[in-house]
């Protein structure tokens, strides 16, 4: 089993901050949070599951927790870490301040998780806001082979299909890495807002709307800008954004294509035809349907799954899938590769 | 009916773009590509959802690399309603493969427009 998605937490501020170079820690370590953007729309209660809270210590901040809690009890061959707030690196005002520390948080996984634990791998932080400087982190990162795939949140200044991005996405291309997009940072920093209508409310508007429109528009982006036709060895991998969504966005793509042949000319194929080739999507939230999941399961077929999901459980957090319960949830054809092929076939090139 | 068929005179076409005829029950149109010159015959039917096709325009089709624009050599005629183009010398629709419409022979001859059935 291979778990796209776990959440690695970081402890002790002072831990990170001796990977920070000298004449910046006193700037870090006066900011809250390292200068990350807050969260506008916080969970009301605690973003962990609560059964892993004890005490001072945050949940999953170190890889013998992770181990114990996540790795050993599921039997996973592989967890792929992928920072967890620090992913709004690509949302501070400066430009600066986010590439060091995209630098020195991928240091910190490499040193005190990589290391500490041969199943672990890592996702390559860069700073988005600079995609000059992202490259060259992507480039200096990738050196690690346990480094399998770039990451990137889906709070964003525009949709990534945008040029001013290619940097990133040559980068990841050209070091055989998987861009994962991640939700999270809707309308947040130098983000956009989330959902499309202006900023929510709650948390809960929030969680289900930022997290599902960020992923669709940036999907839909890559597609039109024709990032794939001038990649083609480029994978996306849309983590926690849900799939359900996939048929209703891919048939008003596919039929604005077919009516608007001339404003993106350089689009052959089939939008759906990318999507199956180039594209993956997390199964944490795979979407509930009080008790119709046969319904579910035929639709997604519909877009080439199952060979288009891959396992992620999403630990630490309060909306973690559990490994075991996803087993039973998928048709018996689509737990290997779900849990496994996909993923295995997605990371080739480096794990 | 079958052979050719008159469907109006060239200076209507001219002034219109296309000719619009009905024949043994079927809409047929001749439209005109004035780059070329050349006259297409072509049910006024669209396969997707029926649109009066003849009533779109003729185009060279789009073509390109990401974020460059150029015109091919393709000619198309584009559907008036959902924009799906057709190949004016097959009918083929470009856009999807699985749909076509009918094309038929169209001349000009003495100031007429002719096509055959």
């Amino acid at each position: 089993m291979i778990d796209c998605d776990v959440h690695p937490q970081i402890g002790d501020p002072e831990e990170l901050l001796a990977y920070v170079e000298p004449a910046q820690r006193d700037w870090f370590r006066a900011q809250a949070a390292f200068g990350l953007p807050g969260y506008s729309w916080a969970h009301p209660d605690s973003w962990y599951r609560q059964d892993l809270e004890q005490g001072e210590r945050l949940p999953a901040s170190d890889a013998a927790t992770v181990a114990s809690e996540l790795l050993d009890p599921s039997g996973a061959e592989i967890g792929v870490l992928n920072a967890d707030d620090a992913v709004l690196v690509s949302l501070m005002p400066s430009p600066y301040r986010a590439a060091e520390l995209a630098r020195a948080h991928n240091d910190w996984l490499r040193e005190r998780w990589l290391d500490a634990d041969r199943r672990l791998r890592a996702g390559i932080l860069c700073p988005a806001q600079d995609p000059v400087a992202a490259a060259a982190e992507i480039r200096r990162a990738a050196e690690d082979p346990r480094f399998v795939q770039v990451l990137l949140c889906g709070g964003a200044e525009r949709p990534y299909g945008e040029p001013r991005y290619l940097p990133i996405f040559e980068a990841a291309a050209e070091c055989g890495l998987p861009v994962a997009i991640h939700s999270g940072g809707e309308g947040m920093g130098l983000a956009a807002q989330p959902g499309g209508a202006g900023p929510v409310t709650f948390y809960i508007e929030w969680h289900t709307l930022g997290s599902a429109c960020s992923i669709m528009a940036h999907l839909v982006s890559l597609i039109v800008h024709g990032v794939f036709e001038r990649l083609p060895s480029l994978r996306v991998l849309l983590i926690e954004g849900g799939i359900a969504w996939l048929p209703g966005i891919l048939w008003r793509l596919e039929t604005n294509w077919r009516g608007l042949r001339s404003e993106t000319p350089w689009l052959e194929r089939r939008p759906g035809e990318v999507v199956r080739e180039h594209v993956r999507f997390s199964t944490q939230p795979l979407e509930h349907t009080d008790g119709h999941d046969e319904l579910l399961f035929e639709m997604l077929e519909a877009v080439g799954a199952p060979e288009i999901l891959c396992f992620a459980s999403d630990y630490p957090h309060w909306d973690f899938d559990d490994p075991a319960f996803m087993l039973r949830r998928l048709p018996e054809p689509w737990r290997a590769p779900v849990l496994h092929g996909n993923a295995a076939e997605l990371y080739a090139a480096r794990a | 009916m079958s052979g050719w068929v008159d469907v109006g005179s060239l200076a209507d076409l001219e002034a219109a773009g296309r000719l619009v005829a009905r024949i043994d029950g079927r809409e047929l149109g001749v439209v005109l590509d004035r780059e070329t010159g050349g006259v297409h015959g072509i049910r006024n039917r669209c396969p997707h959802h029926g649109a009066p096709l003849c009533h779109g325009s003729v185009r060279r089709r789009s073509v390109g690399e990401p974020g460059r624009y150029a015109l091919g050599e393709r000619r198309v005629l584009r559907c008036p309603w959902h924009g799906w183009e057709f190949d004016l010398a097959t009918g083929l629709c470009a856009d999807d493969p699985a749909q076509r419409a009918a094309v038929y022979p169209a001349e000009i001859a003495d100031g007429r427009v002719r096509v055959q059935i």
